[in-house]
């Protein structure tokens, strides 16, 4: 099992520096540079000496494999550099906008979870055959809205309507109850989709008819085996998660006004702010990697049938 | 905001006992002290470093924590004393001595005196190559500052600099402690670091997110004119970053903010009939336009230009998306600016003008309706720009006119990057656009001159990659930004202006605004020169 | 950005090799269905032939007649340049399901073949495709779509692209997958020890089988492709101007949600229809896989 974690690690290393690489490469293919963008711009008047004279004192004409060495030097001593259009170092901006991120995603997360479980209990115990294919459509319609009209209209109804939550410096709780909705309802529509799936399978399992002719009732025969079921899909969609939410969360983020990791990596795109994006880019891999490890070893632990196995499906 | 209450309570019992009669108009003229006022900003400020304020979000928040030596009236835009309570200048404009007011502080308690200011001045003007500090585009021509004695303070310029006077005034200039200036240009972007002498001061700040400023107790030193003095009436603001439109509107309109920068024309309608005043202060600088550059063969003839001016319906444009705070432009430079001239006869819409033009240059339609003139279709290109109020739908429309003439317009949405270094290559954009605001005569120079911003791309500028230059604009440009006498030079500035709309450089639409709106019970909403907002004077009203 | 866990959701059980599909499919044909085809099919025609539809122009509008709510003339009404927002629609159909489709297509043969090399040949090559697929899913898909369409310039097609591009490492995880099934299965052993060449057997057995879930999944994509490139034109990574991709109408639309409802209202309407009408197909296509 060590020989096995190691092989792992030293997996996780080689994506994370691809990773790195990776993403050094894309960004110096992309036309101009952050210094361009920044200092060319018409707002501040610069006249083209001043801006050479900028980007000489920035080092931003050196040899490609020159910045490469250096950047991932920097990384590795832990100096993550300047943002260049934030004008803050980048640990202070990685630090102000990954907790309210990590509050929004896993709130989300949590509120799809309770959602899905919802969606899939309804879809299979309602009364009517009718109501049960309306609901199981729901998850359909939940992938179709575009998530920034969604965004929009909960502000629109709830908010300026009916005035019930306020968007604009609402209390700690009041500003999470719309933005998580949002984030929540279009990754709720998957997981729905592998619970009905799940219910489907168990209810045609032998050992439910007996369980049934035992006397239980079907809705504590589902929630037991499909809630055990129900686990594994679930973990591994935690493990390709951080990226979804990511795009979900720059949506939310510029609908309601908040700071976030969507809302920075949208920005540094824009502006090719080279250092903000590798941080980026390395936190993301890292987990990424971590969150997958941790899933492939907790795999064996919740489905007895793959302790037999070495390794976990990817 | 019960404090608020109970203050107007207070003044209200006063004056009835006094046996006043009080109409329901009371409160909206005699100032409240007290509350936060909750403002939406639609962007993020970026570095404050002062002379960065150009881009209106940092404007914004630079205006009400920094002062300026001297203070630009907005209305009759005369040069008043601010943190300068005197100055002289020399007959060439080559030395500028201030006397500053004694007793002024920063807000980390250090006095402001002579030494900091020159410090300021020697950043603004030259830079710091070692903490990559840019220099500002308003001052031109510094050699140095000499500090004579604590308050007082003598700038050296090695030409004449007749706009430095202003210089002073915009928001470029707000002036700084010694420990900001000490800081690398890079952590700028930190607001918090940002020490001035202004009403307010930065408490706390979530970068991207919000910043809350409160005002400073012990600020006594407004602009001396002001009949406001003292510290500011309001105890706080509190800005928050709200980038979607609809929901700065919908939020003020449902009572849970109390202003907001950037709104639409086309969200001006709801926003009067709730009963909420709409600013649409004037930049005073250049008006919102198109310009060419005319080292792309396509538009390097004269009349190609010219007929594309008389091709384009500035009137139908407006009209169609705009509203009465976006005024028809009437010359390059906006009629509130000073040096201005009511160009109208060479800005008319006149097709058959336009295609008689087209012909005499030699451009005759092809099979498919587009003029073409030796092969090559009279085929253009722009990008979109961003901060410009409904560019997209001005280029579009444009578009859509130039085409009733046979001239296909490509409106370009692109990435920065790639934007950025298009713009250099008159070939890849023979058109551009343009707008600047500032309220003196020098801007017409930061626009066209190839050593600032360029807007033709001459030879010598920001390209590499052409080879036009019109030495007669340039000539008047330099002597716009020398000449000492004040007549002299606006009457220079209405050369170049004629001479910009006779060449047909510049095609110009409509002079822009900066529009914000607020709640009813919000007075005394101010702006300084150029649209950026000051709340120094804003109170917050009874509701 | 909504291929979350698309990959999981189809990876279907073990299922009857020897089934016959066509006869289920027209046996279990259900209304919902039949009307998902309509739909999908209509919007085909508002691409091949957008003139039967509209006599408007969807690009040169009439400033005077602008933002005019839905009437006889105008049935969805006009936008802001006053353009017909239903001419607008009906031409942004060969964009938008062009979009889609390329899309769809970049993600499925690119994953799929990475997917199936990686499953057929396994060992050493496996690994190293693997771990770049870990790579795609490990850089934010927001950084990497962003990235290509600067790279490549804004349009319909590339920000199809490179929604297309994200969408890789789920297809190929998806296929890789299935084919490790296929090929423990004992009829592709058999087909092996029967002496067929590796290629003969990953295309006569193993690529049959394992192709429905991952048709199932393309159908998935294709709406949630359409969104994607609405979201792009949402954050300003859209088409240039003066294109009627409805994602772009949509993400357009929205500035005038208080003042002109139907700007973003009508052609939301139709990506839902269309997202949904997909979805049905996907579902499906996954059920006659199982």
């Amino acid at each position: 099992m060590s020989r096995y974690i190691i092989g792992r690690i030293g997996q996780a290393l080689l994506v994370l520096w691809i990773a790195f690489t990776a993403s050094f490469l894309l960004l110096q293919a992309l036309p101009g540079d952050a210094i361009l963008i920044k200092f060319q711009n018409p707002e501040l008047g610069l006249g083209p000496e001043q801006i050479a004279a900028l980007r000489d004192a920035y080092g931003v004409d050196s040899p490609l494999w020159q910045q490469y060495l250096q950047a991932l030097g920097n990384f590795l001593t832990g100096n993550f550099g300047y943002s260049v259009v934030g004008s803050v170092p980048v640990a202070h901006e990685l630090l102000t906008n990954l907790p309210a991120t990590a509050r929004l995603a896993s709130l989300g997360f949590t509120l799809a979870v309770i959602i899905a479980l919802g969606l899939a209990f309804l879809a299979t115990l309602a009364p009517f055959a009718w109501l049960r294919t309306a609901i199981q459509s729901i998850p359909s319609l939940f992938v179709s809205l575009p998530v920034f009209w969604l965004g929009i209209m909960l502000i629109q109804i709830f908010s300026f309507r009916l005035k019930w939550i306020s968007v604009i410096n609402p209390g700690e709780f009041e500003g999470l109850i719309l933005p998580v909705i949002t984030l929540a309802i279009p990754i709720s529509a998957p997981l729905a989709q592998i619970l009905i799936r799940n219910i489907d399978e168990v209810s045609t399992q032998p050992f439910v008819a007996v369980a049934r002719a035992k006397g239980a009732s079907p809705s504590w025969v589902l929630w037991r085996h499909v809630v055990k079921n129900a686990l594994l899909p679930t973990l591994t969609i935690a493990g390709i998660l951080f990226g979804e939410l990511l795009a979900g969360a720059v949506i939310t983020e510029t609908v309601f006004g908040l700071n976030g990791i969507g809302g920075l990596t949208e920005r540094s795109v824009r502006f090719q702010d080279t250092s903000v994006i590798q941080a980026i880019v390395v936190f993301s891999a890292l987990c990424f990697v971590a969150v997958n490890l941790i899933v492939d070893l907790l795999y064996p632990v919740f489905d007895p049938r793959l302790r037999r196995l070495k390794g976990a499906p990817a | 905001m019960t404090s608020i209450k109970r203050r107007t309570l207070g003044a209200l019992a006063a004056l009835l006992l006094a046996g006043t009669i009080v109409g329901p108009s009371f409160g909206q003229d005699t100032p409240v002290q007290g509350g936060t006022l909750i403002y939406l900003e639609q962007q993020a400020h970026t570095n404050l470093y002062p002379p960065a304020g150009g881009f209106y979000p940092n404007g914004g928040v630079l205006n009400q924590i920094t002062d300026k030596l001297t203070y630009q009236n907005p209305q009759t835009l005369e040069i008043e004393p601010w943190l300068a309570e005197s100055w002289q200048v020399n007959d060439t404009a080559t030395e500028y001595t201030f006397k500053l007011r004694p007793g002024i502080t920063f807000s980390d308690g250090t006095p402001l005196d002579a030494k900091t200011v020159a410090l300021n001045y020697d950043t603004f003007g030259l830079g710091n190559k070692d903490l990559k500090y840019p220099v500002s585009e308003v001052i031109n021509n510094y050699d140095h500052a000499e500090v004579i004695d604590d308050l007082t303070i003598k700038f050296h310029f090695n030409k004449p600099s007749p706009g430095f006077l202003q210089g002073t005034a915009v928001i470029g200039s707000g002036i700084v402690a010694a420990s900001t200036l000490a800081l690398p240009y890079d952590e700028l972007g930190d607001a918090t670091k940002i020490i001035g002498t202004g009403p307010f001061v930065v408490e706390s700040e979530t970068l991207g997110k919000e910043l809350n400023l409160k005002a400073r107790e012990d600020y006594n030193w407004g602009p001396v004119k002001f009949t406001h003095q003292g510290r500011a009436y309001l105890d706080g603001i509190k800005y928050i970053i709200t980038p979607e439109d609809s929901v700065r509107i919908g939020a003020l309109l449902a009572g849970q903010a109390d202003a907001i920068r950037q709104i639409q024309a086309y969200d001006e309608p709801q926003v009067i009939d709730a009963g909420f005043p709409i600013y649409a202060p004037g930049t005073r600088g250049l008006n919102n336009a198109i310009s060419f550059r005319p080292d792309n063969p396509l538009v390097a003839d004269l009349k190609v230009r010219q007929a594309l001016l008389y091709a384009t319906n500035r009137k139908e444009i407006v009209d169609t998306l705009f509203s009465a705070n976006y005024p028809l432009a009437t010359s390059v430079l906006s009629s509130q600016a000073a040096g201005y001239v009511d160009l109208s006869d060479k800005l008319v819409y006149d097709q058959d003008k336009a295609k008689a033009l087209f012909a005499e240059a030699g451009w005759t339609p092809g099979a498919d309706g587009i003029l073409e003139k030796d092969g090559q279709k009279l085929d253009l290109t722009v990008y979109v720009s961003l901060p410009q109020p409904q560019n997209e739908g001005v280029l579009q429309l444009l578009a859509q006119q130039w085409a009733q003439v046979g001239v296909k317009l490509n409106v370009l949405a692109g990435d920065a990057g790639s934007r950025t270094l298009d713009l250099l290559d008159p070939l890849k954009t023979p058109v551009n656009v343009t707008m600047v605001g500032r309220a003196d005569p020098d801007v017409i120079k930061s626009a066209y001159y190839p050593k600032n911003r360029d807007w033709l791309l001459q030879k010598g500028g920001s390209s590499d990659k052409t080879n036009f230059v019109d030495d007669k604009l340039n000539a008047l440009l330099e002597g716009l930004a020398a000449e000492t006498d004040r007549e002299k030079r606006l009457a220079i500035a209405g050369d170049i202006q004629r001479h910009v709309l006779d060449e047909a450089y510049t095609i110009p639409f409509f002079e822009e605004p900066q529009a914000f709106a607020t709640a009813p019970y919000v007075n005394g909403l101010e702006f300084e020169a150029v649209g950026r907002p000051s709340f120094y004077n804003t109170w917050v009203a009874a509701h | 950005m909504t291929s979350i866990g698309s990959t999981d959701i189809l990876v279907s059980k073990p299922r009857n090799a020897a089934g016959n599909p066509l006869l289920q499919r027209l046996r279990g044909v259900s209304p919902s269905l039949v009307l998902a085809w309509g739909i999908i099919a209509l919007v085909v025609l508002f691409a091949v032939a957008p003139s039967l539809f509209t006599s408007f122009n969807p690009v040169q509008g009439v400033p005077a007649e602008k933002l005019k709510a839905p009437s006889l003339i105008h049935i969805l009404g006009t936008d802001a340049l006053g353009r017909d927002l239903f001419a607008r629609i009906v031409y942004g159909a060969v964009h938008s399901l062009t979009g889609a489709f390329v899309a769809v297509l970049v993600g499925l043969v690119v994953g799929t073949t990475l997917g199936l090399f990686a499953g057929a040949v396994g060992g050493l090559v496996e690994e190293a495709v693997m771990r770049v697929v870990d790579v795609l899913l490990s850089i934010p898909g927001l950084l990497l779509m962003l990235s290509i369409i600067i790279l490549l310039g804004f349009g319909t097609v590339n920000a199809a692209i490179a929604v297309g591009i994200t969408s890789v490492a789920g297809f190929a995880r998806l296929s890789r997958s299935e084919v490790v099934r296929v090929r423990r299965s004992e009829y592709v052993e058999a087909a092996f020890g029967s002496g067929g060449t590796f290629l003969s057997v990953l295309w006569r057995h193993v690529l049959p089988n394992s192709l429905t879930s991952v048709l199932a999944l393309a159908a998935l994509q294709f709406g949630g492709a359409i969104l994607a490139i609405s979201t792009l034109g949402f954050l300003g990574y859209g088409a240039p101007p003066p294109t009627p991709e409805w994602g772009l109408l949509i993400a357009e639309g929205r500035n005038y949600i208080s003042t002109a409802w139907w700007l973003t209202t009508a052609p939301g309407l139709v990506v839902v229809l269309v997202v949904l009408s997909a979805n049905r197909i996907s579902q499906a296509l996954g059920k006659v896989g199982r």
